[in-house]
């Protein structure tokens, strides 16, 4: 029983992955910018929750909407102030990397100043207990992350494709151009789009805070496993992402058994090795955003 | 020309400094140059050909751990050792390198973050290698840092001429069509990942050398300090601060570099990965190329 206990618990784990590798996969499929700073809103969500819930005494599932909208606004102004003014094509991919980097950087040194390095977690009433179904032990925490993160994933898909604005975004990832010439303003969609990406980021993050033990390093492995997700899934299927999310925690979670948990971090970096000499178009080939 | 015969007696000045040098100045002109050698081998990578990396420290650590292995358990000749540790820091950085530089796009820059960070833990807890986290340290010789002063300037006059003739030379210009459009290079006959791929480890292994000379230097190493995440994004820092692509750019940035640590980070430890964060920004958003755009400015300024 040993065997379902870890599957279920690498289902509920690949909930997270798919949220913040969505939100990744989002901002890179719709203005082809790698968002290395993915990894500092995952953190600031984080801290946000944390910060709430100790000096508030906010249950972190309240404060949910307003740590995404706070990934949103962050990442709208984000995109308004600096990234706006990268250019773009081959000379914009490298400055896009290397600004966000910087972003990453100073955000890292913000909460280091702010909160110290130390280790902090939320530890709420549920986020401690378990429910027990014969053998296998499922923790509340992992089973309301996983229902909230499929709920976000639900929601962004129908967004996509039910509304004007999601629609407007799938149009820009295809051709910005033919956009501007049909009346989209593709600057306000990439500020949307890049809105969106960090709001997903900043959810991921607060989620994530209630599982895991986290510090202004928080987010490093959290991009990385993210950027293994949109490689192997492909670019915008929410199908692609979910299952791809679940193929990186399976093997996360089976990997604690032959090697020292240190190790674990790698796990996820080996595969993107893999995957990318044996299929280069990621697993379940490209798709546009939708 | 001009370039070459000021460049020579920069170097000829630098070698007859050692008898009036303090024990600081001379420690910190070797660290000078060991980083100005690391800056422009990064910048053969980020600049020429376009792939930023951020995990450099992860050859600099192996290059310099193998070689204080080697010089400590064999009796091998010290340079010998220095360039077996470069050699497998190159041939480390193709084995991660090589998958992920085959495709287009930023694959290989995030791979970097992961390579940095992985390869600084195993390292970390591969104690019977490395010490562990009390580290390893080195026989220290009598008269071996005066010697390692000249030493260094030599690698780092190789690395620079090196500079000079990859930029010159087919391997040079195939980078920077490469760069420009990988398609129309390819379609030309050039062979992206070939050209990458010796880049790439010629890049690690002027790393992996500069860790080991660093190593030997100063006769104790660490993972944590060799290998930390702040040390990869030194190198990214100095090359940024030169000016990324610019043939020279990255040995003003390395000057640069090295001062500001020593007189404004060192006094402000809690604040110097948001300084580095900010230096990046201001540097990316205002003069894309560094100090060197600053200095071309200037020039057209004063030409008008």
């Amino acid at each position: 029983m040993r065997l379902l206990d870890l599957l279920a618990s690498a289902v509920l784990l690949a909930g997270l992955y798919a949220t913040m590798a969505y939100g990744l996969g989002i901002i890179y499929g719709v203005l082809r910018i790698v968002n290395l700073a993915h990894g500092g809103v995952i953190m600031a969500g984080a801290y946000l929750g944390w910060a709430l819930h100790r000096w508030l005494g906010i249950d972190p599932l309240l404060t949910l909407p307003f740590v995404a909208a706070f990934g949103f606004g962050f990442g709208w102004a984000l995109y308004r102030v600096v990234v706006r003014h990268l250019p773009r094509g081959a000379a914009g991919g490298v400055q896009s990397l290397l600004l966000l980097f910087g972003v990453w950087l100073v955000m890292r040194n913000a909460a280091y100043l702010l909160f110290s390095g130390d280790d902090q977690a939320i530890r709420t009433d549920w986020s401690t207990r378990a429910l027990r179904l014969g053998e296998i032990s499922l923790p509340y925490s992992r089973m309301v992350v996983f229902a909230i993160a499929m709920l976000t994933l639900g929601g962004l898909h129908l967004l996509l494709n039910r509304t004007f604005i999601g629609k407007a975004i799938r149009a820009v990832a295809q051709n910005p151009d033919s956009c501007t010439r049909v009346g989209i303003d593709v600057e306000r969609i990439y500020a949307i789009t890049f809105g969106l990406g960090s709001a997903l980021a900043a959810l991921a993050g607060i989620l994530g805070a209630t599982i895991f033990s986290f510090s202004p390093s928080f987010g490093t492995t959290e991009l990385l496993k993210s950027f293994v997700v949109v490689v192997m899934g492909g670019l915008g299927s929410v199908w692609g992402t979910a299952a791809a999310a679940f193929v990186l925690a399976c093997a996360e979670v089976f990997a604690i058994l032959e090697i020292p948990s240190y190790l674990t971090g790698a796990v996820g970096f080996v595969l993107l090795v893999l995957v990318l000499v044996v299929r280069p178009g990621g697993l379940f080939g490209r798709k546009v955003l939708g | 020309m001009k370039g070459a015969i000021a460049g020579l007696v920069a170097l000829a000045v630098l070698a007859a400094l050692p008898p009036l040098l303090s024990t600081y100045t001379h420690n910190l002109l070797t660290l000078t140059f060991l980083f100005v050698s690391t800056a422009l081998a990064w910048n053969w990578l980020g600049g020429f050909a376009g792939q930023v990396s951020f995990g450099h420290a992860a050859m600099f650590g192996l290059g310099g751990f193998t070689a204080a292995r080697l010089i400590l358990a064999a009796a091998m000749p010290i340079p010998f050792a220095w360039l077996c540790g470069g050699l497998l820091a190159g041939a480390y950085a193709l084995v991660w390198g090589h998958p992920t530089l085959r495709l287009r796009g930023p694959y290989f820059s995030i791979a970097t973050i992961g390579v940095g960070e992985a390869t600084r833990l195993v390292l970390t807890y591969w104690d019977r290698f490395t010490g562990g986290s009390s580290g390893l340290s080195l026989p220290m010789i009598a008269g071996q840092k005066r010697l390692l002063y000249w030493e260094t300037l030599a690698f780092l006059a190789l690395v620079a001429g090196g500079t000079w003739l990859i930029r010159r030379t087919r391997l040079g210009l195939a980078l920077l069509a490469i760069r420009g459009d990988v398609e129309a290079a390819g379609d030309v006959g050039i062979s992206p990942t070939f050209y990458q791929d010796a880049v790439l480890f010629l890049s690690g292994a002027v790393t992996g050398i500069a860790g080991a000379m660093y190593a030997s230097y100063f006769s104790f190493i660490e993972p944590n300090d060799m290998l930390g995440f702040d040390r990869s994004i030194s190198f990214v820092l100095m090359a940024v601060i030169g000016g990324v692509g610019t043939m020279y750019g990255p040995i003003l940035g390395a000057i640069v570099f090295v001062l500001l640590r020593q007189f404004l980070i060192g006094s402000y430890p809690q604040l110097y990965l948001g300084l580095y964060g900010a230096l990046l920004i201001a540097v990316i958003l205002f003069e894309p190329l560094g100090l060197t755009g600053l200095y071309r400015r200037a020039v057209r300024h004063a030409a008008r």
